[in-house]
């Protein structure tokens, strides 16, 4: 199979992959913690929440850890300094390929409506996932797998199963 | 000097979020650059189309888990520091149910939460969307909690390693996992050439 259009002009996976593992290791040699992404979504949706009811989310079992009285703002906070980070770094990535290209990915035959319907679920259902398995690819299989820490080698495990299981299912939206 | 520098209080908080922006900004480089901005890259790989997900998390993570452990051999980076500190804890049940629900998530929408933001400075709606699709699951985690609260904190493991576990030394389970990597890769060539969705 030919290579399609979107697969074009990125780095070899193996040196993306080393360049990344170093990314890692100056993390845990400077901090002691890995890198991260769905805590810094967690403190946004409760910065959302409490914006529109800050009652709810001080007396939510989940969400009142980030409102403790006497904390600093839930923003204020190393992962989301570093998803920020993040977001500018992939712009300087994006722009300096000559890569900025609004739209959608999905596949030659699938509708937008679709696609993004899929994208709102499938972020609902790994944003639940994400908190039950206290973080996410980065956090858990990233960071913990660097470290051979249990819990997040099964996390792994379990994600590709799942997810190759229904892979079939919504095969659709990239044909 | 001996890392964790953080931990050892080479510096303080407010240099820790300058160390955080820069740290992001070479992981969000890197995710660009290996194609992880756009939802079809980060799919193909459950179709064997294009393993590149599983080169890229592997020999990111190998290069870390082997760096560190060269880093603590040469006296520069403490791991009884991490072992004991900062190790992330495992809860057993509550991560294999996360798994399931993050891998549907995954395949579902397209993204994870760190590649989503890439997909963000791309330009990608798909990725928009699935961010606020996670600001709403985050939502239905924390309607949810007095239902699920307790199961989310039991099967405590505490801070526990593979090497741990089964009974051997880091360095020797280390060599498996590398092994395994390797095995992973000879097989995503295979997978790629059998491309099952594909015919």
């Amino acid at each position: 199979m030919t290579e399609p259009e979107y697969a074009k002009g990125y780095w070899n996976p193996f040196l993306a992959g080393i360049a990344l593992g170093l990314v890692l290791l100056a993390t845990f040699y400077l901090m002691g913690t890995g890198l991260g992404a769905s805590g810094a979504v967690a403190r946004t949706a409760a910065v959302i929440g409490h914006s529109v009811a800050p009652e709810a989310v001080e007396h939510n079992g989940y969400l009142k850890e980030f409102y403790k009285p006497g904390r600093k703002h839930p923003f204020s906070d190393w992962m989301v300094v570093e998803v920020v980070g993040v977001f500018i770094g992939a712009a300087v990535a994006v722009l300096s390929a000559r890569r900025f290209k609004p739209g959608v990915g999905r596949g030659p035959h699938a509708s937008v409506g679709l696609r993004l319907v899929l994208a709102f679920a499938g972020g609902a259902v790994a944003g639940v996932g994400t908190r039950f398995a206290m973080g996410c690819t980065s956090g858990q299989a990233l960071s913990g797998g660097a470290t051979m820490v249990v819990g997040s080698w099964i996390f792994m495990m379990v994600v590709f199963a799942t997810a190759f299981s229904a892979a079939y299912f919504v095969r659709r939206q990239w044909s | 000097m001996t890392g964790p520098l953080y931990m050892f209080g080479a510096f303080g908080y407010q240099a820790s979020l300058l160390v955080a922006l820069v740290i992001g900004f070479f992981f969000g480089f890197v995710l660009e650059r290996a194609g992880f901005g756009d939802a079809r890259n980060l799919t193909s790989i459950f179709y064997f189309r294009d393993m590149r997900v599983l080169r890229v998390m592997f020999s990111a993570l190998a290069t870390c888990m082997v760096g560190l452990i060269i880093l603590s051999y040469v006296g520069l980076f403490d791991y009884a520091v991490l072992l004991e500190d900062s190790l992330l804890q495992t809860y057993l049940w509550p991560q294999v149910v996360g798994g399931i629900l993050f891998g549907l998530g995954f395949v579902i929408g397209g993204y994870c939460p760190g590649t989503s933001v890439v997909g963000v400075a791309s330009g990608k709606l798909d990725s928009v969307v699935f961010l606020g699709g996670m600001v709403a699951g985050i939502f239905v985690f924390a309607a949810g909690f007095p239902f699920w609260g307790n199961f989310y904190k039991s099967s405590a493991l505490g801070r526990i390693t593979l090497w741990q576990l089964f009974g051997i030394n880091e360095v020797l389970m280390a060599a498996a996992i590398v092994i395994m990597a390797l095995a992973a890769f000879w097989l995503a060539a295979l997978g790629e050439k059998w491309a099952p969705y594909d015919k």
